[in-house]
């Protein structure tokens, strides 16, 4: 199965979250943040609709997803190569891929860490109501899913780029392009500029649109196979990239 | 400069060919998925797969949504295209299901265009979103030789039988003939249709036209309808029989229903433990109806004596002009908690149903004879037996009932084949006409012989409630005219569509939307509304019997003692404003006392899902550094 060199990343590379305030500030600014944005005083809010589903929960995810998953990942190999580590790292008997897949998975471990935090909400919607559990175990694992597919693009250009910030700002903005790919305002100017089938392969894209469709409770073999290709495509050239510059 | 450029090519080559992998799975993948729904909501019900198994012929489909104009449109029609995506997503369900008969087209009808010309053509609803878009959400299916049908408008609201409507609209595109309803009652509940201007005369006269009941009228609109006398022997040349509180039935016109769903004929039955409505029965005669022997034979059994109640699903009414109103338990006012995950199309999505004093039914099952509730009350609904005279006492009846711990069904379908009621057949007098004028006309009896057993299936539809579809309780007069009040006509309309549909659309299962309310916030807010409305009873009490006795003091006064009544009155007037500020206080109270149970649930559960697991998060921070700082410095 896994080489127990990946193992090994995976298992100091997840100790490195709970060891620095850094994994602590994310899980606590994320809890924070869903709890508070989903009970929001507002038309939205889920003690308002007063229906126990989650929807008012996983609204809000892709877009706390979207800052706080850059921040995880850029500093993946960003600071490994601004502090000089990364020499240090791939001269260890360590293959390129090992590394990448190891801090690829740690980072996703702790996300899904964080995510678990979100429990009270699922015990919350279960003593108010009847709730949907189908739908629910859905929405989370599509949660899960877009967290690997926004980790594998920070990982990318975490890997990039030795400064940080910029590894930030690149991971958000190409996040928010896949997120805003099916939005009507893009696809509509899209559609002004090239043909039918371009404007429908973007919309094939968005993220958000795949990410919807399985909170809605059904989940098809193409949302699966483009989350598949974002997370194994965006690791895999982060791999790609690496190597070569290892080899240079 | 080399490295960055083949750097560069890396990233364009990943791209591209993750957009292209990518388009290959949307391709290929859409088609098969995983419904994790409770309602199954994306996966078709055994009945429409039937139907479309069975399709021999092309059908059309063109899906109309404009979505270039939703998208321009509110937040409110931005709303409207996660519905449109979930019908697009069931209609290719259909599709995939059809043998390669359906065919779908997705069409954007943009403004001033042919799209938008045909599907105005086509008679689907077109609404204005500003001065330049308008919108259309629509369906139209149209059949090999030209027919077609249409859904005028998706409505949102009407999610849970969008599944049904579909299959209806597919199935009677394939035959798509007006359907004939027998109508037999032991009430006067169709009479002959009389013209507005023999109407005009008999008034004149001073003659009451007789009327058929609305809801007669209201299904004119969508079947032809044949009335069965009640000494009828034999029902034929209807699609659907309608049996309206079969009391007294002869045996002969039980016979004829027997055999009518022996035969595979589909009934819509109604009965009724007590029928308010039965004015005739009002002169000694029993008010109550039922059909004992042949449900059984359909696995069915009105409980006798016995009625439906539920004290959260109680409608508000006064008993007797002047009485405050109050909770009757009588009167079972049903919304979506009447069909919660009951998932049948006949039921689903009506929300505001009214019954009076509706009956328990019970399914014994019998061996080929599937049975499933249609109506029923919460769980904490209870069968209730009352006398004649405790039916007039509501509130007697309100504090003697108890509540239970299971839903008690007051309406019920079956499906399957049943054995006959008379095995025998029945004997019945014939008259022989007279061969010649000098001769009388002779009589003798004969067997009838019956059926003895279903060859196919046939569908039995039992509500046990006549009053629900008078005028009185399910239509209302506007002066716009005769107006529905409620949903009550809607039910008996959908069982008749499903019954005199095939037996697989009577099969489509109702999506069903399961009740997600929140329970607990439910349950305090009827707590706190009981009590408020026994507080406003109160307030009301002290009112009408200071004015009972202001009257009787304005009845005492004479002459000498005129200024004495004045100021008794004005004493009791000071006492009562008293007594209702004080009550008034306590109903604001009570008011605010559930408000804020409420609001502080809320806040406990919002401080609860802000702050318990960060807090938890940090203080394991603290203690797990604080302990590997400890190990660290002992090595």
């Amino acid at each position: 199965m896994m080489h127990h060199t990946t193992k090994a990343i995976i298992k100091r590379e997840l100790k490195s979250y709970f060891t620095t305030p850094l994994g602590y500030v994310f899980t606590v600014i994320f809890l924070f943040a869903i709890g508070y944005v989903t009970f929001e005083p507002g038309r939205g809010s889920f003690f308002v609709m007063r229906q126990a589903d989650l929807s008012s929960f996983f609204r809000y995810i892709p877009w706390l997803f979207i800052f706080l998953i850059p921040s995880t990942a850029m500093r993946l190999w960003a600071e490994e190569r601004k502090s000089g580590t990364i020499e240090f790292l791939l001269t260890l008997p360590v293959t390129v891929p090992q590394a990448v897949l190891g801090k690829f998975i740690a980072a996703w471990i702790f996300i899904a860490l964080a995510l678990l935090g979100t429990m009270p909400i699922v015990f919350t919607v279960a003593y108010l109501g009847k709730p949907d559990y189908g739908v629910i175990f859905l929405g989370y694992f599509a949660s899960l899913l877009l967290a690997g597919s926004f980790l594998a693009v920070g990982t990318f250009f975490s890997a990039i780029t030795k400064n940080q910030v910029v590894s930030f700002i690149l991971s958000v903005v190409f996040c928010y392009i896949f997120l805003m790919a099916g939005s009507p305002p893009i696809l509509e100017t899209l559609s002004t500029l090239f043909p039918k089938y371009m404007v429908s392969l973007f919309e094939e894209l968005s993220i958000l649109n795949h990410f919807e469709s399985m909170g809605r409770g059904v989940v098809r073999l193409s949302d699966l196979w483009f989350f598949g290709a974002m997370i194994v495509g965006w690791v895999y050239a982060s791999m790609s990239l690496l190597d070569y510059k290892k080899a240079n | 400069m080399k490295g960055k450029k083949e750097e560069l090519l890396i990233i364009v080559l990943s791209a591209l060919s993750m957009v292209f992998l990518i388009h290959i799975g949307s391709t290929i993948g859409k088609k098969f998925q995983l419904d994790f729904t409770q309602e199954n909501l994306y996966t078709l019900s055994d009945g429409s797969v039937s139907i479309l198994k069975k399709l021999n012929a092309p059908i059309k489909l063109k899906f109309f949504y404009s979505k270039t104009a939703a998208n321009k449109g509110s937040e409110g029609i931005r709303g409207f295209n996660n519905y449109a995506q979930y019908v697009e997503k069931l209609l290719k369900q259909y599709v995939a299901n059809s043998g390669g008969n359906l065919t779908l087209e997705i069409i954007d009808p943009r403004p001033d265009t042919e799209n938008e010309e045909n599907a105005v053509a086509y008679g689907l609803k077109k609404f204005y979103i500003t001065q330049t878009e308008s919108y259309i959400f629509g369906l139209v299916a149209i059949s090999e030789t030209g027919t077609e049908k249409t859904i005028e408008f998706f409505d949102p609201n009407k999610q849970e039988t969008v599944e049904y409507d579909i299959t209806k609209m597919i199935y009677t595109v394939t035959d798509p003939k007006k359907k004939t309803i027998g109508i037999l009652s032991s009430l006067p509940i169709i009479k002959e249709e009389t013209s507005p201007y023999m109407a005009q005369m008999m008034r004149m006269q001073g003659k009451k036209p007789e009327e058929s009941w609305i809801f007669i009228k209201f299904l004119r609109e969508f079947y032809n309808l044949k009335e069965i006398k009640p000494d009828t022997a034999e029902i034929k040349s209807i699609d659907t029989l309608l049996v309206v509180h079969p009391k007294n039935f002869s045996e002969k016109t039980r016979f004829a229903i027997d055999q009518f769903v022996i035969g595979g004929g589909n009934l819509l039955l109604l009965v009724d433990p007590s029928a308010t409505v039965d004015r005739i029965a009002r002169q000694g005669d029993s008010n109550s109806s039922n059909l004992k022997k042949l449900m059984s034979m359909w696995g069915l059994e009105l409980v006798e004596g016995q009625f439906a109640g539920d004290k959260y699903l109680s409608g508000i009414g006064a008993t007797r002009p002047g009485v405050p109103p109050s909770r009757l338990l009588p009167l079972v006012t049903c919304d979506q908690r009447c069909t919660d995950g009951l998932g049948d199309s006949i039921s689903s999505g009506l929300k505001q149903l009214t019954l009076i004093y509706p009956g328990v039914l019970k399914f014994i099952p019998l061996a080929g004879v599937k049975g499933s509730p249609v109506l029923t009350t919460t769980d904490k609904g209870n069968a209730y037996s009352a006398g004649p005279r405790e039916l007039m006492n509501p509130a007697g009846l309100w504090n003697k009932f108890s509540e239970g711990s299971s839903k008690v069904p007051m309406g019920y379908k079956v499906i399957g084949k049943y054995k006959t009621a008379f095995p025998g057949g029945i004997s019945v007098e014939e008259v022989v006409a007279a061969k010649s004028d000098k001769e009388k006309p002779t009589k003798h009896r004969k067997i009838l012989p019956a059926t003895a057993e279903s060859l196919v299936e046939s569908a039995v539809v039992v509500i046990a409630d006549v009053d629900f579809i008078h005028d009185q309780f399910a239509f209302k007069k506007t002066m716009f005219g005769v107006q529905i009040a409620n949903n009550n006509s809607n039910l008996v309309l959908n069982a008749l569509e499903a019954l005199s549909g095939s037996k697989d659309l009577i099969a489509v299962r109702s999506k069903g939307k399961f009740n997600r309310n929140f329970t607990v916030i439910d349950k305090i807010e009827f707590e706190s509304e009981q009590k408020t409305s026994s507080k406003t009873g109160e307030i009301n009490g002290s009112i009408r019997k200071f004015q009972n006795e202001i009257n009787q003091l304005g009845r005492m006064a004479k002459g000498g003692n005129i200024a004495l009544i004045q100021s008794e009155s004005v004493r009791k007037k000071r006492e009562l404003t008293k007594k209702v500020a004080s009550l008034k206080r306590e109903l604001r109270s009570v008011k605010r006392d559930g408000r804020e149970k409420v609001e502080n649930i809320g806040k406990r559960l919002q401080y609860i899902n802000t702050l318990l697991v960060p807090v938890m998060v940090l203080l394991f921070g603290f203690f797990y550094n604080k302990r590997r700082k400890k190990l660290t410095a002992a090595h």
